[in-house]
């Protein structure tokens, strides 16, 4: 690759990277495996971007985050013998989490704690749509980009995640 | 508005992302709906809670000098792939298109417009061809999990099948082809009345990009990404098939494909 060539790359994906480890790292829920999702997908962007023109900022965002998307299904895929028994159930998991709530002292921390394992506790789909909008901040058109649906999806799985979140809040504030 | 849906017309109203007439509707709703208003309080605080706490994450340095180190051992040494010229996209196309006529005199240009023109000529022959009746597509499907696996064993490569219902290209089916003197893989999409072939295979060698062709009243685009030449063509207007041809690129090169 020609010096300028990656220049340019240095200058129009580099500054993603926070962004890039950021979806990762909610995907992932690890660190270990975000930093290696983000790795391998910003090699790959590296590898296509000879045909990437996108000049605005936000264009080439939506481009690395579908590619940090595509790479962390990957990588659950290919590594899903160990992951196995690890992942989250759901249906199995969220009243028990509920319950370790300790009924006093619920301070800034817990809501913290709350919403982030509430978060974590949603559906993939649900939890990238969330990360894209209330995160980093991308239109629904951009999260449609990325996520690789119409628009009318993206608004409704944020709205079934929003209630989502908000009933783990809630949920939580009555144990108060 | 009934209400499971006006939670969901509220959170785009709320995201700014409703057009003028629809805000309105949501607001006269809002006015006159104390649980729908309810409802909003709420979702603004949730809102606001997410904002305040759920950080927005910064990669850590060791990541950043991980990945800075990697892009650049990969810029030097991967010289076969990445050194070539740059792959055509939609924005180099319409950049091309403009410079074409620059292009004319030039005698290296010679030899591989030659090339490139014949295959214009066997795309468009397909592409008419698959038009007449019944022959447009072997597997006809707007499932890309249907049209995708439809060419194992047919082929030597397993092409990428996207859908692009939600934004006004369905896909409609896929079939075999011959170009370029061997089998490719040929995929079908609609636009309103019209119909798009999209042809692709292995990208064997660097090729030359393409200025946007224009013969009777078809548009033929092409561009080569490291796995797969693509030619494109169509009846539509120009602008939409560049359009449609930025969403494949997009969706190609954002398509991880490994064993």
């Amino acid at each position: 690759m020609e010096p300028r060539e990656l220049e340019r790359f240095e200058a129009v994906v580099l500054p993603h990277l926070d962004a890039a480890y950021g979806l990762a790292r909610y995907l992932m829920r690890n660190d270990a495996d975000a930093d290696d999702v983000v790795q391998e997908a910003l090699l790959r962007a590296l590898r296509y971007f000879g045909g990437f023109r996108g000049e605005q900022a936000s264009q080439s965002r939506a481009w690395v985050l579908a590619i940090v998307r595509n790479m962390a299904s990957t990588w659950r895929r290919r590594h899903r013998a160990d992951e196995g028994a690890a992942e989250f159930d759901e249906a199995v998991h969220s009243d028990a989490a509920d319950g370790e709530h300790p009924a006093s002292e619920l301070d800034r921390r817990d809501a913290r704690e709350t919403l982030a394992q509430a978060l974590e506790r949603l559906p993939r789909d649900l939890r990238e749509v969330i990360v894209l909008r209330e995160i980093e901040g991308l239109s629904y058109k951009e999260i449609g980009e990325v996520v690789d649906v119409p628009i009318g999806t993206v608004m409704s799985r944020l709205s079934r995640a929003r209630k989502r979140l908000q009933a783990a809040l809630a949920a939580s504030g009555e144990e108060r | 508005m009934t209400h499971p849906d006006v939670e969901a017309q509220v959170d785009a109203y709320l995201d700014g992302e409703l057009a003028a007439a629809d805000a309105a509707e949501v607001e006269a709703h809002l006015a006159s709906c104390a649980s729908c208003e309810r409802f909003r309080g709420d979702r603004l605080a949730l809102r606001a809670a997410i904002k305040a706490e759920l950080p927005r994450l910064e990669a850590s340095d060791a990541l950043r000098a991980r990945v800075r180190t990697a892009v650049r051992r990969e810029a030097a040494s991967g010289s076969g792939r990445t050194s070539r010229p740059p792959v055509t996209g939609w924005r180099w196309l319409a950049l091309a298109a403009s410079l074409a006529a620059v292009a004319v005199g030039s005698w290296r240009l010679g030899s591989a417009r030659s090339a490139s023109t014949i295959l214009t000529d066997e795309v468009l022959a397909s592409h008419v061809r698959s038009l007449m009746p019944g022959h447009l597509s072997d597997v006809t499907s707007s499932d890309q999990h249907t049209v995708k696996p439809w060419f194992d064993g047919k082929l030597d490569f397993s092409p990428p099948v996207h859908d692009f219902a939600g934004r006004g290209y369905p896909l409609l089916g896929g079939r075999l082809d011959y170009l370029h003197g061997r089998p490719v893989a040929a995929l079908v999409y609609g636009r309103r009345q019209h119909i798009i072939s999209v042809f692709l295979w292995p990208a064997d060698k660097a090729e030359r990009p393409a200025a946007p062709v224009t013969r009777n009243g078809y548009h033929v685009l092409h561009w080569t990404t490291p796995e797969f030449a693509y030619w494109i063509t169509s009846d539509v207007g120009l602008a939409e098939l560049t359009e449609f041809g930025g969403m494949l690129r997009l969706a190609d090169s954002a398509t991880a494909r490994y064993p």
